[in-house]
């Protein structure tokens, strides 16, 4: 105890000779920063004997023209500058304070080349230029934030993901004009936050200084707690904090030497930024293992194609986990499994995402689920394209869906169709369901797994949450059509509750749903006959029959429960074959509501 | 006060170099300096004019400069007796064609310094901010018993002493080691 206090009174009475007045090390000042290039500076790069400090950067007489009393000449460097199909800033060669930055930072100039020495002597450092890394911006800046663009009113009154430029904090400073310099976010003189930032880069707090998205304050990344561990998440360099709220931007941005240049992005391959966390190792649902499946939604295939900026109808085919989430505003889903009957109003994970409206036009943020999927599977070029050829074929799913048709599942809106005897409860005849409803991974919540939910794949082609098969002559089984038998009970329909033949058709002969159904809907077309109960027959089994009046090939609707065939299938020929459920029909048609479609 | 301790000395008559060995205003070898190390700028006797410290009665201390200076700018003698040599009008052959970096005029009118605020010369003649937070209060400064600030002002003897007693280089009034001379003042 008594030893300590003699050390204690002895540092005491040593400390202030050894620090002289005006130079305390605190850490808000350059003296000791990377920034001290002396001889006693603590980085690597410094001067071998020079002890001034300011001398680098500054001197008091003839200095540069330039405020503030600069020493350094400016590189004349041509810069690489950055690009971006989404910004509305003018990006502009780099002038002003951030010439001045650049002057080290571009690794073109000696760092002891000064104003105050002769050109033949300058202070002599142990390294002629900055070194290659981090702080080596070199002559390509495409790669970092852009600066030297003008943040006014008119870039606020465009890009509606900034803050107005009169709230940007004065702890930002910007320049004469307005521009966005290197001293924006950082302080040359004062490294007490890091990186010499003027506001730390924790929980974004320098960024969202100045940018504004949509839905980010509640955002999961914004705000989850979990814990990303070092290199897990990057493998080429340390996140800065220790959860994902800390790094919150930089979680998938890199502010210099962005390796996708455009977004700033930590990887160039989209998919990476998402799945270096989402696949088990940080996120708690691993979508990367669903991604694999044989069915899915491949980020993997294609690289480079996605642009936020895009048209849907005029773009390359692609699947970007960013077509359908919105890192800056997707929350958890907190409804788990999505069973028809909560609506279809977009869930957290989907927040804020574009889409295309059941009419065909584009809004910025999806109300609906199938609103995003129509991005893709509806009026686009590069749609995909049906792998069944139905007597009336159409790929483009919204208008499949519309709720003008004569039968549609119930996606874009309810369908009150009498005809339906077989849901199974909660599900009733005015249910409105998603289209993850069908497509979604066979091992989500949905499916009565513990996967994630949604489409992103499935070992059931196309991206079906359940198995179902499409071959002719497959025998029935509850697993055969377990999709289908889902909301649609088999006991009911191999009781033929409905259509009267359902069992013939399906146990004895082996005919799969989708033979005479087209699961999504059918549009209006001109003869073919009545297109109810989503009946669109399958033209690789059912074709024309052979008729007084010519080959004909339709199903005519002629009331509840009950219709008439023409065709040739499985060897049979029916030419206006009858078919009634007339003791069920009787009970049904006084069912409220049923006059839309039954009546077809 | 200084000055005036060296001025008693030059009138002892004793032929000093106020500075040490190679002190650079010690003209007393030049012809036109009469070898008088102190006569260069400062008088004897008594016909000395009201202005401290007994300089040359027929200097123009009332020389304009380019910029005009705000009345809260105005230059000092601190920094007005320096120009008298140092505007590079005068003595131009001593000073200006052999020391360009001692020649503070104004590049395009010789003569009329740009005092106040210059892009390319630390400011002289204004006063000290004291309420800014990128500099130390002015009475830390002052008690640091190296840089002065006459009349609140930051001045060339702010951080020059023309004598020299230091025998820093630029004659600056301390050791600029580690940039302590700057962070007397500016907090950085």
């Amino acid at each position: 105890m008594n030893r300590y206090r003699i050390t204690h009174l002895l540092a005491w009475m040593i400390a202030p000779v050894l620090v002289p007045a005006g130079l305390l090390n605190a850490d808000d000042s350059v003296v000791n920063s990377k920034h001290d290039l002396s001889a006693y500076g603590p980085g690597p790069v410094r001067a071998v004997s020079e002890d001034e400090i300011c001398i680098f950067c500054h001197t008091p007489h003839n200095a540069a023209p330039q405020t503030p009393l600069w020493n350094r000449v400016n590189p004349q460097t041509y810069y690489r500058i950055y690009e971006s199909s989404t910004t509305d800033a003018r990006i502009d060669q780099p002038s002003g304070p951030s010439k001045m930055c650049l002057s080290c930072h571009d690794g073109s100039m000696a760092l002891g080349n000064v104003l105050s020495r002769p050109a033949t002597h300058p202070i002599v450092m142990t390294q002629r230029t900055i070194p290659p890394g981090r702080t080596d911006l070199a002559n390509d800046l495409s790669d970092d934030h852009p600066i030297g663009f003008r943040y006014d009113r008119a870039l606020f009154n465009s890009d509606r993901q900034l803050r107005a430029p009169e709230v940007v904090s004065f702890e930002l400073p910007l320049g004469a004009h307005g521009e966005v310099h290197c001293t924006t976010c950082h302080d040359p003189h004062d490294n007490e936050l890091g990186d010499f930032l003027r506001v730390s880069d924790r929980m974004g707090a320098v960024c969202v200084s100045c940018h504004d998205r949509d839905g980010w304050r509640h955002a999961s990344h914004a705000i989850s707690k979990k814990r990303t561990p070092g290199r897990n998440v990057d493998p080429t360099e340390r996140l800065k904090y220790a959860t994902v709220a800390d790094n919150a931007c930089l979680n998938c941005h890199k502010i210099h030497g962005a390796p996708q240049r455009e977004r700033l992005l930590r990887f160039n391959r989209e998919e990476e930024n998402c799945l270096n966390c989402h696949n088990g190792t940080v996120a708690t649902l691993n979508i990367a293992a669903d991604i694999a499946k044989s069915s899915a939604h491949n980020p993997d295939r294609r690289t480079g194609v996605h642009d936020p900026d895009e048209i849907p109808f005029a773009m390359r085919r692609h699947a970007e986990c960013v077509d359908c989430h919105n890192p800056h505003a997707a929350q958890p889903n907190p409804v788990g499994r999505v069973r028809g009957t909560f609506g279809q109003t977009v869930k957290g994970p989907n927040f804020n995402v574009s889409g295309v409206t059941i009419t065909g036009r584009q809004v910025d943020s999806a109300r609906f689920l199938y609103e995003i999927c129509f991005k893709c599977h509806a009026d686009g070029i590069s749609r995909p394209r049906n792998v069944t050829t139905r007597q009336i074929f159409q790929t483009n799913t919204r208008l499949e869906f519309r709720t003008s048709n004569p039968s549609f599942h119930p996606v874009a809106g309810p369908r009150r169709n009498a005809d339906v005897v077989s849901l199974i409860p909660p599900l009733r005849v005015g249910s409105v369901i998603t289209c993850t409803d069908c497509h979604n991974s066979d091992s989500s919540g949905a499916s009565g797994g513990a996967g994630p939910n949604g489409p992103h794949g499935s070992v059931f082609s196309p991206i079906l949450a359940y198995n179902y098969e499409n071959d002719d002559f497959t025998s029935e089984s509850e697993a055969a059509y377990a999709l289908c038998y889902q909301c649609h009970s088999r006991d009911s329909i191999l009781a033929d509750e409905s259509f009267s033949r359902h069992r013939r058709h399906i146990v004895d002969i082996r005919t799969p749903c989708g033979v005479c159904h087209d699961a999504h809907g059918v549009g209006r077309s001109a003869g073919g006959g009545d297109h109810t109960s989503l009946i669109n027959f399958d033209l690789s089994v059912v074709t024309p029959a052979d008729t007084p009046g010519g080959r004909r090939l339709e199903y005519e609707d002629t009331g509840t429960l009950s219709g008439s065939c023409t065709l040739t299938c499985h060897g049979f020929t029916h030419v206006g074959f009858p078919y009634s459920n007339s003791a069920r029909s009787k009970r049904q048609v006084s069912l409220p509501g049923s006059s839309q479609g039954a009546g077809r | 006060m200084r000055s005036g301790v060296i001025v008693i000395v030059c009138l002892a008559g004793a032929v000093v170099s106020a500075g040490p060995e190679g002190w650079k205003h010690d003209f007393s070898g030049k012809d036109w300096s009469g070898g008088d190390a102190c006569r260069v700028c400062h008088v004897r006797g008594t016909d000395a004019p009201a202005v401290a410290p007994l300089w040359d009665a027929n200097a123009d201390l009332n020389r304009t400069f380019g910029t005009p200076l705000r009345e809260s700018q105005a230059a000092g003698l601190g920094t007005t007796l320096c120009l008298r040599c140092h505007d590079g009008t005068v003595a131009r052959d001593a000073i200006a064609p052999a020391t360009p970096q001692t020649r503070f005029s104004n590049r395009e009118h010789p003569g009329r310094l740009r005092a106040g605020h210059s892009t390319s010369n630390h400011p002289v003649g204004v006063l000290y901010p004291s309420v800014d937070e990128d500099y130390r209060p002015a009475n830390r400064v002052i008690a640091s018993g190296t840089v002065s600030l006459p009349d609140g002002r930051v001045e060339c003897t702010s951080c020059h002493d023309p004598h020299d007693m230091s025998g820093e280089k630029y004659m600056l009034v301390r050791n600029n080691a580690r940039s302590a001379l700057c962070l007397t003042c500016h907090r950085k």
